[in-house]
């Protein structure tokens, strides 16, 4: 049995229940669809309104209410002009997952946002240079993880921060997260890569009991920051999956596209959804299931690809995307297994969870407190469901810094009242808020649930 | 001559301003009598669209050419009130070509200028088109504001001196020896600005001629003069969509038939229409099979249309005038072209003209022929000026370019007020005080609204023509009591609540046509709300007015340190 067989008809690909209701590719050659028919699904409730955690602390934020279908009703298809306060949207997509009426909220904040950036923002502005810089951290990353060590001490060194600060409005607040000496790609190839993990795979399936030659086959998106940052959260995801017997792909990939979304930089965000889709694709279709260990990459594969971009393949590879504890949930009887475990030494703590947005927009946000609840020698307590504010390169952007921060206070605090000392979350920027709001050190389930089920998970190169 | 002759014109829609604002420019004098509010009648009930005279190219080609003439004409002159979207004549597999072919080459026998685009680009244009439409005739047609174009005759009408009386009815024609010699009208609210609650009263007005422009109604007061006009009402239904789907005229290349048109109309598209012969221009019925037989054929044109949210629909009845002996059975052989009786010359009765049939975009064209027609009545040799001389609003629209910055207001809600407001943006938004949203649907600032209820009294259905207030898709849910609101000051209680009343009834009853889907939920929720938080099921403050000297003023209102009284913002909040 699973944990999470479904009980209703609801699909999670869809979380919205309204009527579905086809975008038109308006100009094909540009990402820009008419979304004015969305907007017939809004009654005006503002559930919306009151679910937005910058409108609660922002009184000049309009709220996505105006962002998405009021706007996108008084827009013409030509020569209508986007409002700038798209730009103070962090692209947390809590309206999409409050609206009960299927409006295609964030959907039509991203693609007005990209219509902004792309015919209002200047582009010799240092706004648009910051932010593509921001979004495109895959490619600083991939910078700094040439030379880690020296990354690490430049980027947090303080005049060159102050000089950042200045220079390109990135605030001098926050300290840049540390390179991993070897990147995840790097473990893995120097592992064996797909053969080593077939390997193993199979080896646990005899363990088992199972078919040596079972149909378990899943493609890692790992994303930027597992593979430059917290490579240990990869290594937990590929050694967790071989152990339930299932091989592991790491095909080519590139950036999700979530900050680039963020950001308005939709043309950016195609190129490297192209890549990641057709690299998917090719496994779906013959057998494997896309698997993220980071909410946000899997909501950008499942929800906003097929929303932004016409690509061919994307449906298929967005309903067949999942996030890494949900799809073990689905398909393992997880629970039963963590019941039996236990942990000790490093790991068995208390954990203060806070659920990303957006995991919560994929219905996730319980996931790991009802996994861990019973596993003997570490504890877990929800945060509440509040927003961390970071979302993604939002926090760090100077003039957003204080509203980010103001949106993170009440997590800040109930992580400050719960009993753990250490932090726990799916999501890479809500572990850099959440540490830089109180301090924890923040770990990633796919690690509580290695130490778990996973014997001497270390002993391995 | 010593004082200019006093004109009396009858009916406040498109006609009826079209005339007050032609004499009154010639420097006669004018007085313009209508029941309701302006454009109650058909003016306020039609479809929206300026035609280029494409949909009379075959079938009545005089009535296209006044119409691409007129149409040329209101492009210059009402800017503010058009929107030069286009149009195509779109043809179907099924649809004859040999029409297509005459419709064609009738457009452009009348100088309507014409092109032949292939579906592919037909559907570039306007891509939620069906799949199989194979090519359309491509036309200046546009996008008309009934509402704003008429307000702006009557505004044009009153600088020069014309009085204009809303709420007030013709009851009688007072005549003396074969001669019209003017008018016993009814006041709902007095002479001047609707002012709900203002006691009303009767008034003879003395008028050297009368204009008989009441449209379908203009046989009435024929009865009342004693003169027979044979109106022939015919109604025609539209259907209001939530969003656009189309930024193009849509029409169906086809000879005659109902549900042919789609107009793209503010940020709404109208579908229509019908053409059904009725007795009573008030009272016709209204039937759902209407509704649903347009949404399904024009469906076939914009598939899309099946399954979109409509927030609303509406009948208007045309005022079809045919000489009698021509007899024609059926309503849409009927022609499209209007008529200048003379009462005299018909019927032996001195002193009065009705103006019959027509279009609403011919009607300045029908202004200035009876307005010729009155002057020389009194061997008045001015001028018309009416092509000419652009509307309020439209004079110079330069102002659209630095709209946002200039009134601070959000991009999507400044660009439409300046759409709606047109050269007089800046006088109206141009404000120091606090300017917030008051329609969000429509984008409509508290500035806009104040500046009609100016215009308009407390009459809140006046407010509503002016500024689109309560037309977007929550169909004033949201916004009606922001609107009563926005009376205080000026009105008293009982009178906001009146003309509250009044608004929510208006707003109710173009609803009940569009109860089911999304405009169902919309409904539920507007019931719900202001049942419950605003108690209009049952208003037990109706009938007196509220002693709000009862109340206390709030936390902190005696001493501490809130301050006594409301803050429309709440007020302070704490630690802020
Ligand atoms: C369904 C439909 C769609 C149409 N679509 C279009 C279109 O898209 N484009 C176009 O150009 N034309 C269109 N028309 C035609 C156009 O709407 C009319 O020709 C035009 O509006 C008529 O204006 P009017 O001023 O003559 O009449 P009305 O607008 O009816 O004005 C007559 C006025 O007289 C008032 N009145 C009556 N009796 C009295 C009284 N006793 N005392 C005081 N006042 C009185 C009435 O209240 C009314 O306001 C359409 C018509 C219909 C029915
Ligand atoms: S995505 Fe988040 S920040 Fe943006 S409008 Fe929606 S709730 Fe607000
Ligand atoms: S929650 Fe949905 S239906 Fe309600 S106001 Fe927001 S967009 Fe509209």
């Amino acid at each position: 049995m699973s944990d999470t067989e479904p009980q209703t008809d609801f699909d999670p690909i869809e979380p919205n229940t309204g009527r579905e209701f086809e975008p038109v590719d308006v100009f094909p050659a540009t990402e820009e669809f008419d979304l004015r028919p969305g907007a017939d699904s809004c009654f005006k409730c503002s559930a919306c309104d009151t679910s937005c955690p910058v409108a609660e602390v922002d009184d000049d934020f309009p709220g996505p209410k105006f962002q998405g279908p009021e706007q996108w009703r008084l827009k013409r298809r030509e020569g209508h002009e986007i409002d700038d306060s798209v730009m103070s949207c962090s692209n947390c997509m809590r309206c999409d997952d409050a609206c009960p009426s299927g409006v295609p909220l964030s959907q039509m904040h991203n693609t007005a946002r990209g219509e902004y950036v792309e015919e209002q923002m200047s582009k010799t502005s240092v706004e648009y240079w910051r932010n593509r810089v921001l979004s495109n951290y895959r490619t600083s990353a991939f910078l700094a993880s040439k030379v880690p060590r020296l990354a690490n001490v430049t980027m947090n060194f303080g005049p060159a921060r102050w000089l950042m600060e200045k220079t390109m409005g990135v605030t001098a607040e926050r300290e840049f997260p540390a390179f991993a000496s070897t990147t995840f790609r790097e473990w893995w190839a120097e592992r064996g890569g797909a053969d080593e993990s077939r390997r193993r795979a199979r080896a646990h399936r005899e363990r088992r009991g199972l078919d040596r030659d079972a149909d378990k086959r899943v493609a890692y998106f790992h994303g930027c920051y597992s593979n430059y940052n917290t490579t240990e959260v990869g290594k937990a995801m590929v050694r967790v999956y071989e152990r339930y017997g299932y091989e592991v792909v790491a095909p080519e990939q590139k950036c999700s596209g979530t900050p680039m979304f963020a950001n308005g930089m939709l043309a950016d965000a195609r190129r490297h959804a192209e890549v990641n889709v057709s690299s998917m694709a090719d496994l779906v279709e013959q057998g494997y299931d896309a698997i993220a260990s980071c909410t946000s990459c899997s909501m950008a594969l499942r929800q906003e690809y097929p929303e932004l971009f016409d690509i061919d393949g994307i449906e298929t590879v967005a309903a067949n995307t999942f996030e890494s504890i949900e799809y073990l949930r689905i398909h393992e009887d997880l629970k039963a297994d963590v019941r039996e475990a236990r942990v000790s030494g490093d790991l068995a703590r208390e954990f203060a969870y806070h659920a990303p947005c957006h995991a919560r927009n994929q219905g996730l946000e319980r996931q790991s407190v009802e996994l861990f609840g019973d596993l003997e020698g570490a504890g877990i307590e929800d945060v509440g469901d509040s927003c961390s504010g970071i979302s993604g390169t939002y926090g760090w952007k100077e003039e957003k810094y204080e509203t980010s921060m103001a949106i993170g206070e009440e997590m800040f605090d109930h992580m400050a009242a719960a009993d753990g000392e250490v932090g726990m979350t799916e999501c890479p920027t809500c572990a850099m808020q959440m540490e830089h709001g109180t301090g924890y050190e923040i770990r990633h389930p796919l690690e509580l649930l290695e130490e778990a089920l996973v014997e001497n998970p270390r002993s391995e190169p | 001559m010593g004082s200019p002759p006093h004109i009396a014109v009858i009916g406040g829609g498109s006609t009826g301003a079209g005339i007050a604002r032609d004499l009154s420019m010639r420097g006669l004098d004018v007085t313009l009598v209508e029941q309701g509010n302006l454009t109650h009648g058909t003016t306020g009930r039609m479809h929206g669209l300026l035609h280029s005279g494409g949909r009379y190219a075959v079938s009545d080609r005089a009535s296209a050419r006044e119409c691409i003439e007129e149409n040329r004409v209101l492009r210059e002159i009402a800017t503010h009130c058009v929107e030069m979207t286009g149009g195509l004549f779109v043809k179907r597999p099924e649809d004859d070509e040999e029409y297509f072919q005459e419709k064609l080459r009738g457009c452009r026998t009348c100088g309507i200028p014409a092109e032949v685009v292939s579906g592919a680009e037909a559907r570039a244009m306007e891509p939620h088109l069906a799949k199989d439409v194979e090519k359309a005739i491509s036309v200046p047609d546009g996008a008309v504001d009934p509402f704003r174009l008429v307000v702006a005759n009557a505004a044009s009408a009153i600088e020069h001196g014309a009085r204009i009386e809303t709420h007030s009815t013709v009851r009688d024609v007072l005549i003396e020896e074969d001669e019209v010699i003017g008018l016993e009208v009814e006041h709902a609210s007095g002479a001047g600005e609707r002012v709900h609650g203002k006691e009303g009263g009767r008034e003879e007005i003395r008028a050297d001629y009368v204009v008989n422009a009441t449209g379908a109604w203009a046989g009435r007061i024929g009865e009342m003069a004693g003169v027979d006009i044979e109106v022939r009402p015919s109604k025609g239904v539209m259907t209001i969509m939530n969003v656009r789907q189309v930024d193009t005229v849509i029409n169906r290349c086809r000879p005659k038939g109902d549900a042919d048109i789609v107009v793209p109309h503010e940020t709404t598209a109208i579908l229509g229409t019908t053409d059904e012969e009725v007795e009573d221009p008030e009272e016709y019925p209204e039937e759902r099979w209407e509704v649903d037989m347009m949404i399904e054929t024009l469906s076939e044109l914009v598939p899309m249309l099946e399954d979109a949210r409509t927030i609303r629909s509406f009948w208007g009845v045309r005022p079809l005038y045919e000489p009698p002996e021509v007899g024609s059975t059926d309503p849409t052989d009927i022609t499209r072209d209007y008529f200048l009786l003379d009462h005299a010359e018909r019927d032996d009765l001195e002193g009065m003209t009705s103006i019959v049939g027509g279009k609403f975009t011919t009607y300045r064209m029908m202004g200035e022929e009876i307005s010729d027609h009155v002057c020389s009545q009194f061997g008045i040799d001015a001028e018309c000026h009416t092509a000419e001389i652009p509307l309020p609003g439209s004079e110079d629209f330069t102002v659209l370019r630095d709209y946002m910055d200039e009134f601070g207001l959000r991009s999507p809600i400044g660009r439409r007020s300046v759409e709606r407001l047109g050269s007089r943006a800046d006088e109206v938004l141009n404000t120091s005080d606090p300017n917030p949203t008051v329609c969000t649907c429509e984008g409509v600032t508290r500035a806009e609204i104040q500046d009609a209820i100016a215009g308009s009294g407390s009459d809140l259905n006046a407010v509503r023509i002016r500024t689109r207030a309560s037309m977007g898709n929550c169909q004033g849910g949201f916004c009606c009591h922001r609107l009563a609101g926005e009376l205080h000051g000026e009105y008293d209680e009982s009178t906001a609540r009146a003309a509250w009343d009044g608004l929510l009834e208006e707003r109710w009853k173009g609803q009940r046509h569009a109860l089911w889907g999304e405009q169902l939920s919309q409904a539920a929720l507007n019931y719900a709300l202001q049942a419950t938080t605003q108690n209009r099921d049952r208003d037990p403050a109706d009938g007196d007015p509220v002693d709000f000297s009862a109340f206390d003023g709030g936390v902190g209102a005696d001493g501490g340190s809130g301050t006594a009284g409301v803050a429309t913002d709440g007020g302070p909040r704490d630690g802020d």
